[in-house]
């Protein structure tokens, strides 16, 4: 698939502005990159993906400590290219690829109980791999090994079963 | 009428900690399937961005141990394409080598699991009789059994010699036949088949939807081996070293394990091809490199599929952020579909056919 033929594909339904950019490794893979200004545009590449026959790889979010934002970016696979979708959001949320590509499922829950990102329209509410009683979005601060031992929680869960348990 | 059924998230036929909710029919036919994970969460992506860039070449060793050498291997990849580093051709031949060698093992490990479950105990036991050809490499030529210490940013901290190639040939040539007795032997075992042929079958655009890799993808038809698909490496700068890769159609547990063993005799080919060949000069380069602020998207072949690490840098000696996706984490929702509809008894088979990783999933 050529980058090009890519955009193309795209061009035509985003609503916002976006950056198309390319770059390759020194053994000849190349990477497409597009960068969106409207995030309501991701079902457009998602929709676009998916004609393509790719599938969502992974997704990485973090925290933009200045700006008080966050940055999401998707890994799309189209048979051998590497595609990523960068977007960035300023109310920890995002519109649900998950619909469109069954692939982005894992990505986008783990996107949500690390970062706490809202991922408007996700089929699944579940927890991924923390448990209930932790608060969302672990990764967007540093939290000591000593907080974290004694329960990273914002509930009293831990303490109360604790105490139950040394009454009877 | 329904029964609940939960196994883990400790059990004797789980190779770590994962919990399954079934709910089953009277004929114990699996018709609901909730999997809960998080058991082995530990974080390490946070723990990444407290480490400089060395030293998490000794974290990433650490996600695993099945397929430890494909974590600093692809790590060190994404931290050459910001510093654009070129790895010396001597460095790339022996990081394939480890991969592959690695590759063997990984699955010869996942092939005796698999007889482990069938209850064919003198198959098993000549599966890792097998394996210990590879142990043994590993820990002549590496130093060690499972984490080799392969990868040093800009390529490999080991070498080799004629003496450690000639016993590197002698081990291949010893281990080669008794692999291919092996597969034989399995295609032959009425039990092993009874027990695979057919059970936890993933169609092949549910392979494609749900977007498995590795052998759960070749095993459904679907072929998106990076080797070949996004070869890097040696692979891409020799072109003839590219597996000949092994599909199956069928997408049952029978075919997957032959897949792997498909993997086995082409990695076998493939460090032969290397050792024969093998180019001389540095196997790193001898100054350190300087990584400016970047991002890079990379991806390698593990044993259980296609690996891939995003790192962002700003100029400093930690990453901003570090992010890796492993072959488990793209293949465990096809659980769901292999499970549901088949026998509750072949429930760890079919989890244990995906070789699953938790470790490397949940970080």
């Amino acid at each position: 698939m050529k980058i090009d033929e890519f955009n193309n594909a795209i061009k035509s339904k985003i609503t916002g502005a976006y950056e198309l950019k390319e770059d390759s490794d020194s053994y000849g893979n190349s990477n497409a990159w597009v960068i969106l200004e409207n995030k309501r545009d991701v079902e457009v590449v998602a929709k676009a993906i998916k004609a393509y026959k790719g599938r969502c790889v992974a997704a990485t979010a973090y925290k933009n400590e200045k700006e008080n934002t966050h940055t999401v970016v998707y890994h799309f696979d189209i048979n051998g290219t590497i595609v990523n979708m960068q977007l960035v959001t300023d109310n920890q949320s995002v519109h649900s690829i998950t619909p469109i590509l069954k692939s982005a499922d894992w990505a986008e829950r783990e996107m949500r109980e690390m970062y706490d990102i809202e991922v408007l329209g996700h089929p699944c509410s579940d927890r991924l791999f923390l448990d209930y009683s932790l608060v969302k979005g672990v990764l967007n601060e540093y939290i000591s090994l000593s907080k974290m031992q004694t329960g990273l929680s914002d509930t009293d869960v831990l303490w109360s079963k604790i105490n139950k348990g040394a009454e009877s | 009428m329904s029964e609940k059924i939960t196994i883990g998230p400790f059990n004797p036929e789980l190779e770590e900690s994962v919990y399954f909710k079934l709910v089953v029919d009277e004929n114990r036919v699996v018709e609901e399937v909730e999997l809960i994970n998080g058991f082995i969460h530990r974080g390490m992506e946070s723990l990444a961005t407290k480490k400089n860039f060395m030293q998490n070449l000794i974290l990433t060793e650490r996600v695993c141990s099945l397929c430890s050498n494909n974590h600093p291997f692809t790590y060190s990849l994404a931290v050459e394409k910001i510093a654009g580093v070129e790895v010396p051709l001597r460095g790339e031949a022996l990081r394939v080598i480890a991969d592959e060698v690695k590759r063997v093992a990984s699955d010869l490990f996942n092939l005796s699991m698999l007889t482990h479950l069938s209850h064919r105990h003198d198959l098993m036991k000549e599966t890792l009789e097998i394996r210990e050809y590879m142990q043994d490499l590993k820990e002549t030529i590496w130093g060690n059994r499972m984490d080799m210490s392969v990868n040093i940013l800009t390529g490999t901290k080991y070498n080799l010699n004629d003496e450690k190639v000639t016993f590197i040939l002698k081990t291949l040539n010893e281990a080669e036949p008794r692999i291919k007795a092996l597969q034989k032997a399995y295609q032959n075992d009425a039990v092993f088949k009874d027990k695979t042929v057919g059970v936890g079958i993933l169609p092949y655009e549910d392979a494609l939807e749900i977007g498995v890799t590795g052998p759960v993808a070749r095993g459904s038809g679907v072929n998106n081996d990076v080797r070949v698909k996004a070869p890097y490496s040696l692979y891409a700068l020799r072109p003839s070293l590219q597996p000949k890769v092994t599909t199956y159609e069928e997408g049952d547990v029978y075919a997957r394990a032959m897949v792997r063993f498909g993997d086995i005799i082409e990695a076998i080919r493939i460090i032969r091809d290397v050792v024969a060949d093998l180019p001389e000069g540095d196997t790193y380069l001898e100054k350190r490199p300087h990584i400016p602020a970047g991002e890079a998207v990379v991806r390698t072949e593990a044993p259980r599929g296609e690996l891939i690490y995003y790192l962002k840098t700003d100029g400093s000696q930690k990453p901003v952020r570090m992010r890796w996706k492993v072959p488990t984490y793209s293949n465990w929702e096809a659980l769901k579909v292999m499970i549901k509809g088949d026998k509750v008894d072949n429930v760890t088979m079919i989890l244990n056919s995906i070789d699953p990783c938790i470790s490397c999933t949940e970080r």
